[in-house]
């Protein structure tokens, strides 16, 4: 087994467990959800495995290019969606949260992206890779989750709001409630991975912690952006709505940072 | 006074702080920043002056930013300092009296008689608040008892934490900036410069570049030696991840340049009596090769150009570092007696001229040069640092006590009511009322059971 077999399975099964869920989602039978989720935990082995593998065959982690780091996101973003899943018992939130999963998987397999398993350069030579991005991808995860959750207690409000709500659909203030978890799980990691340990690896690597480079001003950005929302929140009592804008508007900050930053802006984090 | 105060410790600001610096932030990162007032002026055209005008070709470092830096810490450090003496009361001296009907209006509350006397229901309270690990503070008065449970108290200051860690990183980002100091130290092979700003000096012994077997760059690892009044305290192996601390000091990898001040230089050597005579010789400036013992010829080389240039008193020099036109003062000798001198070149072999007294059967060709490599090696010294780990590990554990670690508090009052005990018991968890009203049911109803 190669990784890319394994990753090519765990793709076509989440794209099952996608449409498990998706039919979930119109029937409210809640057997498709049950199934949805023995697929995506299937899925899910076999995606660690290929990362595994990946780890194996380059000898480093598994986060280095824009396939490897894609690939490891959506696996961070299952993971995030199994955690949630089982606290909360919200499978509602599995056909947006997977299709997302299925998207990056897509965009990751596009032969945009170059596979190729790279020697490490210099500058990435350090555990602190690991540490670095594996804790923010994780974060970054959570903060998907809450923009899911979000997006999706838009809708339920205005349903609500029109008065077409069904009579089955969950009270749109556990999805406020899960975002607001997500947001106060994904913020301390964020906060950790992103900042904290990019600051020690760029003064251990490059001799000052912080450089203004536009993926750590955007970072910041996300950071204010969420900080924004846990205060706006806890403080002023803000809720629903404008709670569900802000995160939504802090997961698009962390997608540039994520995305955006590589393409359309220039800096000193031109690995991935 | 109080105004400000008031204005300063409003969350209100801190909102608004907080949109300004994150739409500051965005804006530079789409002007590009540090390009020269007429490269602004190119792409912007007017606008390029209010750019450099507003700062904005550095934004990260203006004056405006740096000021709403300042007005949020101050912002923060009222927030917090305003709100912390109470808080830190709650914490470390809370008050155990309360009133019972008060209690009554708390979040989670219980009223109920019990057939013991108050001391028997006394114990059997906290027995039942110590199995769920409630720590719990007494007092006696007038006939009454007051009980006081807590735990994961450390929560209520969660935030006050992080803000405080936030004070320290901006003081630490504001030491670095102030009194931060780096300079790059170009280092040849065996070269030792002055460390600036510093009472010691570096040496460069090696300077090595490992390559993967696919021709891509491995490593690059300059290897190190500190020396103090002359005498070497210790050596490291520096590589890019992996810098060397000394003195308050660190020393990166940051780059490395071909050094074509005094390369390696090859030479064709040949013979006009004898087509099949070809030597080659390898050699530096300053060094010089025999050509063979029995006639004692040999060459040297006297000076290295990289990029050859006659100035207007005919004189060479050189036009820059790069080898755009590499040039060799070769001197050919005879035992003890020159035979001729003279400059041959890399890229025009045709107008290399060997002058001399008498003609020479020898002719010099400059084959190759190969430039040793230098290492350039970042000194460093940013006192701030330590600021920033110290204030970061407050942010950290701020943010796990205000996020993880919901204090929860639940009151008690006992009060004799006809050799009975009449029991008052309220609580409250702010942060995870759920779980915490499951939990002081559930200890309310071990209270009311026990016998």
């Amino acid at each position: 087994m190669t990784e890319s077999t394994l990753f090519l399975a765990a793709f076509v099964v989440y794209i099952l467990a996608a449409v498990f869920y998706l039919s979930f989602q119109f029937s409210k039978k809640f057997r498709w959800a049950r199934a949805g989720f023995a697929l995506v935990s299937a899925a899910f082995v076999i995606h660690s495995l290929a990362l595994v593998l990946r780890t194996i065959e380059s000898g480093h982690a598994p986060f280095t290019n824009m396939y490897e780091s894609l690939s490891f996101l959506s696996w961070a973003l299952v993971l995030a969606f199994v955690v949630v899943d089982r606290k909360f018992k919200i499978p509602r939130i599995g056909a947006y949260l997977i299709l997302i999963v299925v998207a990056f998987m897509a965009l990751a397999s596009s032969p945009l992206m170059p596979k190729d398993v790279a020697p490490l350069v210099p500058a990435l030579q350090s555990y602190w890779l690991w540490l670095h991005v594996s804790v923010t991808l994780l974060g970054e995860a959570f903060f998907a989750v809450a923009f899911v959750t979000s997006i999706m207690y838009l809708a339920a409000d205005s349903r609500r709001k029109k008065g077409t709500a069904s009579e089955s659909a969950f009270s749109p203030e556990t999805l406020d409630f899960v975002s607001y978890r997500c947001v106060a799980f994904g913020f301390p990691l964020f906060t950790l991975g992103g900042l904290i340990f990019g600051m020690v690896w760029a003064y251990e690597a490059w001799g000052t912690y912080w450089n203004w480079d536009p993926k750590e001003v955007w970072s910041l950005i996300t950071w204010f952006v969420f900080a924004l929302y846990l205060h706006t929140r806890i403080v002023m009592g803000w809720k629903g709505r404008r709670s569900a804008v802000i995160a939504i508007i802090g997961f698009l900050a962390a997608l540039f940072t994520y995305f955006g930053v590589n393409y359309l802006l220039s800096g000193l984090h031109s690995y991935v | 006074m109080r105004y400000l105060v008031r204005l300063f410790s409003s969350l209100r600001m801190a909102i608004v702080l907080l949109i300004l610096l994150a739409g500051a932030s965005v804006i530079g990162t789409l002007i590009p920043q540090g390009l020269s007032a007429a490269e602004y002026a190119a792409r912007y055209g007017r606008m390029g002056r209010l750019i450099v005008g507003l700062q904005m070709n550095q934004l990260y470092g203006s004056v405006l930013f740096l000021g709403l830096l300042a007005v949020f810490a101050a912002n923060i450090g009222v927030c917090t300092f305003t709100r912390l003496s109470p808080r830190l009361r709650r914490v470390f001296k809370p008050r155990v009296e309360t009133c019972p009907e008060s209690l009554l209006s708390s979040a989670a509350k219980d009223r109920f008689q019990k057939d013991l006397s108050p001391d028997a229901s006394r114990r059997e309270v906290l027995m039942a608040l110590s199995a769920h690990h409630y720590r719990t503070k007494e007092l006696l008065k007038d006939n009454r008892i007051f009980l006081l449970a807590r735990k994961k108290t450390a929560g209520w200051l969660g935030a006050d934490i992080v803000h405080t860690g936030l004070l320290v990183i901006i003081a630490g980002g504001l030491i670095s900036g102030l009194s931060g100091f780096k300079a790059e130290l170009p280092l040849r092979e065996g070269q030792i410069r002055q460390v600036p700003r510093a009472a010691f000096e570096v040496r460069l012994d090696k300077f090595d570049t490992e390559l993967y077997p696919d021709g891509n760059v491995r490593d690059w690892k300059s290897t190190l030696t500190i020396l103090e009044g002359g005498a070497p305290v210790r050596t490291k192996a520096v590589e890019v991840n992996h810098p060397l601390s000394h003195g308050g000091f660190k020393f990166y990898q940051s780059s490395y340049g071909r050094d074509w001040e005094n390369p390696v230089i090859e030479m064709l050597v040949k013979k006009k009596s004898d087509p099949s005579f070809s030597r080659l010789l390898v050699l530096k400036v300053g060094e010089k090769a025999a050509l063979d013992g029995k006639e004692g010829a040999s060459v040297s080389a006297k000076r290295f150009i990289p990029d050859f240039v006659l100035d207007e008193s005919k004189n060479p020099r050189t036009r820059s570092s790069e080898p755009n036109n590499p040039a060799v003062l070769a001197e050919i000798r005879e035992g003890e007696d020159r035979v001729s001198i003279g400059w041959i070149f890399a890229r025009f072999p045709e107008y290399s001229r060997m002058h001399g007294a008498q003609e020479s059967d020898l002719s010099l060709e400059l084959k190759d040069l190969n430039p040793g490599h230098y290492s350039v090696i970042t000194a460093a010294k940013d006192p701030g640092v330590n600021f920033i780990w110290a204030g970061s590990i407050l942010v950290m554990t701020g943010l796990l006590l205000a996020f993880f670690w919901p204090p929860r508090e639940i009151k008690v009052v006992l009060e004799e009511n006809q050799g009975k005990t009449r029991i008052t018991a309220g609580g409250l968890s702010p942060k995870s009322r759920e779980d915490f009203h499951t939990e002081f049911e559930k200890i309310m109803t071990q209270i009311r059971r026990s016998k």
